[in-house]
């Protein structure tokens, strides 16, 4: 199989990383929950991806804190900030843990607009939205559908201007591009540990540099008489039995990345957008892109609908997406409702003779 | 001997803490809070020499690892709390 999917989740992983949540399964117990041996390897376990994670963003170890998905970490943050009624900006290009999260919540929302690959655009259109009588305002650092990197630096800057908290959705860029939550100025930072990462799934990060309000409340293993959920970060937001193979798993992921050259990541991810988009283009394809991009990118095929293509896809081996993306808020604002778009995403992984075997399916399918 | 203990409320704290007291040279044990020193329930300890004590509470602070108290074991198995 070719696999193209890698937006949803990454599914070539370093070696280590099975290995490690093997390990994990055999060795570990409950961490926090008793002083033996088994239980002290899954702290320390635990303690060790953590501090990867830490150092790799530039937090504090308890800054760190691990829940299911970034879905869950957003849950934490915009709950945090966020009652009936409040008015959210948020970026026209959020998925929907994002936009369901805060319809939920009773949430006004207010998507920001602009030109799909426009970073200036976007920044001037932040600036509008943001008025002080705004709750929060989140934004994604790159697009699910469209790979868009959006100027989240800059708009942190505006909001800490203004005195609003600010929550960025790292889901795609998390493991490619620098995430540097104190930079952002932002209050939270939410990712996956299955994407970039490289991670098993079912785990994922929420960066604090606020006190989060909890989303689930139980057993954490300290302050055991107190009813209220402890005030100390992590076990503020983590209670209940941690995933420990899946963050063994994480850990050893992290630890593999850390061996990578970040820069050269990037530029090779690159180089093979530019290489598929170039093919897709003399095929005449419709394209999504632009200068800011992360290896993320829609298209469609003039002559199939989206979901059949990406059926006819897979019975020829590669692995892509179509349709919303659960994000069809970016296809109102890429104008790519109501039948979205094809989606082909990569990774440190993914090799050029793989989109050489995906282009040739391309053309046969134009035929 | 290890008769001076650091006590927290979470094992993320005490396992922070143990690293920066051994990155300055001083020995400890992380384990869980003996009863008397962990009034709130289920707490953790960094137990270290009492000659190592006021050097690193120092250091604990310096590195805004916040612990809930020091406690000093004494000749009966019981435990003092101190003021560092």
């Amino acid at each position: 199989m070719i696999y193209l999917d890698n937006a949803a989740t990454t599914l070539r992983k370093p070696p280590q990383v099975s290995d490690a949540v093997r390990k994990a399964l055999r060795s570990c117990a409950n961490p926090g929950r008793g002083g033996h041996a088994a239980t002290v390897r899954a702290e320390e376990c635990v303690y060790r991806t953590r501090t990867l994670a830490a150092e790799c963003f530039g937090l504090e170890p308890e800054q760190v804190c691990f829940t299911g998905n970034a879905t869950d970490a957003l849950n934490i943050a915009l709950r945090t900030f966020v009652k009936p009624g409040d008015r959210v900006v948020l970026s026209g290009l959020e998925h929907n843990a994002v936009t369901r999260t805060l319809t939920g919540l009773g949430a006004e929302l207010v998507p920001v607009t602009a030109p799909l690959f426009d970073a200036d655009r976007w920044l001037e259109a932040f600036s509008d939205a943001l008025t002080p009588d705004s709750a929060v305002c989140v934004c994604l650092h790159a697009s699910n559908v469209f790979g868009t990197i959006l100027p989240v630096r800059q708009i942190g800057a505006l909001c800490a201007e203004r005195s609003i908290p600010f929550v960025v959705d790292a889901s795609q860029s998390a493991g490619l591009l620098p995430v540097r939550p104190a930079e952002w100025k932002a209050a939270f930072v939410a990712m996956p540990g299955h994407k970039g990462l490289m991670g098993p799934q079912g785990t994922g990060l929420l960066l604090c540099r606020e006190q989060p309000e909890p989303l689930r409340f139980g057993g954490t293993g300290s302050s055991s008489l107190d009813q209220n959920m402890p005030a100390e970060l992590p076990d503020r937001v983590e209670a209940g039995t941690l995933n420990v193979p899946g963050i063994a798993g994480l850990g050893a992921a992290l630890a593999w990345l850390r061996q990578q050259n970040p820069e050269e990541l990037l530029r090779r991810e690159r180089m093979l957008l530019a290489f598929a988009l170039r093919g897709l283009r003399t095929m005449g394809v419709q394209t999504w892109s632009g200068p800011d991009q992360i290896g993320v990118l829609s298209f469609r095929l003039n002559n199939l609908d989206n979901e059949e293509a990406a059926t006819r896809y897979a019975n020829a081996g590669i692995a892509l997406r179509a349709g919303l993306h659960c994000a069809p808020l970016a296809h109102r604002t890429g104008g790519t409702l109501p039948n979205g778009t094809v989606r082909l995403s990569l990774s440190v992984f993914t090799e050029q003779k793989e989109l050489e075997g995906f282009l040739a399916v391309t053309k046969r399918l134009l035929k | 001997m290890y008769d001076l203990f650091f006590t927290f409320r979470s094992v993320t704290y005490g396992q922070k803490g143990r690293d920066v007291l051994a990155q300055n040279g001083i020995r400890c044990r992380l384990l869980r809070a003996p009863r008397e020193i962990a009034p709130g329930g289920c707490a953790y300890a960094l137990a270290l020499s009492e000659r190592d004590g006021t050097r690193g509470r120092t250091i604990l602070d310096r590195a805004g690892v916040r612990s809930t108290g020091s406690w000093l074991r004494l000749p009966d198995g019981g435990f003092s709390r101190l003021d560092l």
